[in-house]
């Protein structure tokens, strides 16, 4: 397996406390990856899509040296991870943690300005390459004010700005457009989509479908510790060909949910719930055949029908379809 | 690419400086923290000064020459306090560094970039010696003027050479310091507890030769200790240990060869060891 970043059965594995009142406490072990397989191509934009802790951000921390792995070996611009982890972070710019990862009290310039001091640039070229990422990002009108009077989507920005500092040929972002505006997170995702363009390859962390679906040429979708399925967004898709999807809008129940999950003819169904309102996605490779039984059961369990939409496949049903949950449940591992 | 893959010293030594350059602009946006560190010092040494006073009356200084080697008490606990401070600030900014970095999230950002930890230590060690001599300067000279002493009597360079030497083990032993904050994810209490046995052990307020026979031997195996007499020695004549200053002074070279290897090994290990469970941002 060849790649920019290779990663061969790379696992990781956590001993935490859990505490039990004042003065009781256990140990448990908590596998956070478990044998994970990738190799990501240079110039490739790598969606990473998964749902809250499913392992993502422990891949990307274990693949930036902020961790060690606890088996398997991995490769980053060439170089092995826990050998040469100089090398590493010398040659990735990374974007992890986003406003936490700022001088609140500096300016946005001396924000870059220092990171680029650490990437061991000389003092002209690091104000160089401070002023360009100012430009690029179009931060000049705050660039001289400190940090903490930034709002939330400026700091989400100069945070990415920060990861650009080095003009590494890799960048790892991690929920990059968390915290943004919906105008802010498409400027964030055309500027990645051009620096990827512009050869840099890109690993990019999400738990919104619909930025994979846009964004990137190869997506793995990670739960649990694991990578469940790998390929292009279209490829993903394909592989769910023989499925239709359904989604039923209204007031349902778990109990409802689990009914039409059990009836025949329906291979996967799982219920959301956003803005107060629950969404069951139902899988079917027969979907009007299964559309009476699937009514009766939800108005046998009370439930209130208001919406029934047949949709495309999207990731979010590929996951759905391998896990039998949705992206929005926190799959954090106990 | 920007980045240096094989950095030269000059690119260490540039990353350090802008270590530096970051502290002294956070702190100069907090103004208050300089001039408090100013004040205390003078604070601190002035309840002794004023206790002295009121039980030993007029025969106050020839009591305290008795016993300490110089009949100037005031210039003797200022010296005290001013180093006390500077070996505690240096165990604050080192501690605090790691901790505060811990808990607002940029002690990953930092960590995710190739400069070692052994330069932004060096570039906190030269923040925090900056900080700290200037505000013990200014106080040793502002307390001996409120007080009415003369500030530059005695050798004032062996002095600084006893400083100077002093500091290299004291950020050594910051090391070990830190490596602890780094792993319990705990610093004020530490500190607290730390303070007290530094200022203890280092003779804050007086001679060594005081305490127990064991805790002595304790005290000796402390770098600030050494640093405390020599500038004590070297300014108001109290006494080398040794008799000699440059006996003195050789012992804080050796300390000066080991304290920071020792204590940059341990930090390593430590590092290793969080990076290998919890990670580094986990507070």
């Amino acid at each position: 397996m060849q790649g920019q970043v290779r990663i061969e059965n790379l696992g990781k594995t956590y001993h935490a406390r859990q505490r039990r009142g004042l003065f009781k406490s256990s140990e448990s072990r908590v596998e956070a990856l478990k044998g994970i397989h990738l190799a990501i191509q240079p110039g490739e934009l790598f969606g990473l899509l998964g749902p809250n802790g499913a392992g993502k951000t422990t891949l990307i921390k274990c693949l930036t040296t902020l961790l060690l792995p606890t088996s398997g070996a991995a490769w980053v611009n060439g170089y092995r991870l826990t050998e040469q982890d100089n090398l590493i972070r010398a040659t990735v710019g990374c974007m992890l943690m986003g406003e936490r990862g700022l001088y609140w009290k500096l300016s946005g310039r001396e924000n870059l300005e220092f990171f680029g001091a650490l990437y061991h640039l000389m003092p002209a070229t690091r104000r160089r390459r401070a002023a360009e990422i100012i430009d690029l990002l179009e931060l000049g009108e705050i660039a001289e004010r400190a940090v903490e009077t930034y709002s939330s989507g400026q700091k989400m920005k100069l945070a990415f700005g920060k990861a650009l500092i080095n003009d590494a040929p890799l960048l790892i972002l991690d929920e990059p457009t968390n915290t943004l505006d919906l105008p802010s997170a498409r400027e964030l995702r055309a500027v990645v989509g051009a620096l990827n363009e512009r050869g840099k390859t890109v690993i990019y962390t999400t738990h919104i479908m619909s930025e994979a679906e846009t964004l990137c040429d190869r997506v793995a979708i990670v739960d649990r510790g694991e990578v469940l399925a790998l390929g292009s967004v279209p490829e993903l898709k394909a592989s769910l060909k023989r499925e239709a999807v359904t989604r039923i809008e209204g007031i349902i129940s778990n109990a409802a949910a689990r009914a039409v999950e059990g009836l025949p003819g329906v291979s996967r169904a799982a219920l959301a719930a956003v803005n107060g309102h629950n969404t069951l996605t139902v899988m079917s490779p027969e979907p009007r055949a299964v559309l009476p039984r699937l009514i009766e059961a939800l108005t046998a369990h009370q439930a209130v029908v208001q919406k029934i939409v047949p949709e495309e496949v999207t990731l979010e049903d590929v996951f759905i379809a391998r896990t039998g949950r949705t992206l929005a449940d926190d799959t954090r591992v106990k | 690419m920007a980045a240096v893959l094989r950095p030269s010293l000059a690119h260490k030594l540039s990353a350090a400086l802008a270590e530096t350059r970051l502290r002294l602009l956070n702190i100069s946006r907090y103004p208050g923290q300089l001039a408090m560190e100013i004040i205390i010092p003078i604070v601190f040494a002035s309840m002794p000064m004023l206790l002295g006073r009121a039980s030993g009356g007029g025969a106050a200084a020839e009591n305290f020459a008795a016993n300490t080697g110089t009949a100037n008490y005031v210039a003797y606990l200022l010296i005290g306090s001013n180093v006390f401070t500077l070996v505690s600030n240096a165990f604050w900014h080192v501690a605090y560094w790691l901790r505060f970095e811990q808990e607002t999230g940029t002690l990953e950002s930092v960590y995710l970039t190739p400069t070692s930890s052994l330069t932004l230590v060096t570039g906190v060690a030269l923040y925090s010696a900056a900080r700290g001599l200037v505000a013990a300067g200014l106080a040793y000279i502002v307390g001996c003027l409120i007080f009415q002493v003369n500030p530059l009597q005695g050798d004032v360079l062996l002095a600084l050479a006893f400083i100077g030497a002093g500091l290299v083990p004291l950020y050594g032993l910051t090391l070990l310091f830190g490596a602890l904050v780094l792993k319990v994810k705990e610093s004020n209490a530490l500190i607290g507890l730390m303070q007290w046995v530094v200022s203890f052990l280092m003779g804050i307020f007086f001679p060594v030769a005081v305490l127990p026979p064991l805790v002595r031997l304790v005290a000796l195996l402390f770098p600030p200790t050494w640093m405390t007499n020599g500038v004590r020695s070297a300014l108001l004549g109290v006494g080398f240990f040794f008799g000699e200053w440059y006996l003195d002074l050789a012992v804080l070279w050796v300390f000066m060869l080991f304290a920071p290897l020792f204590g940059f090994w341990v930090f390593n290990r430590v590092e290793r060891n969080v990076k290998r469970n919890e990670g580094m941002g986990q507070f």
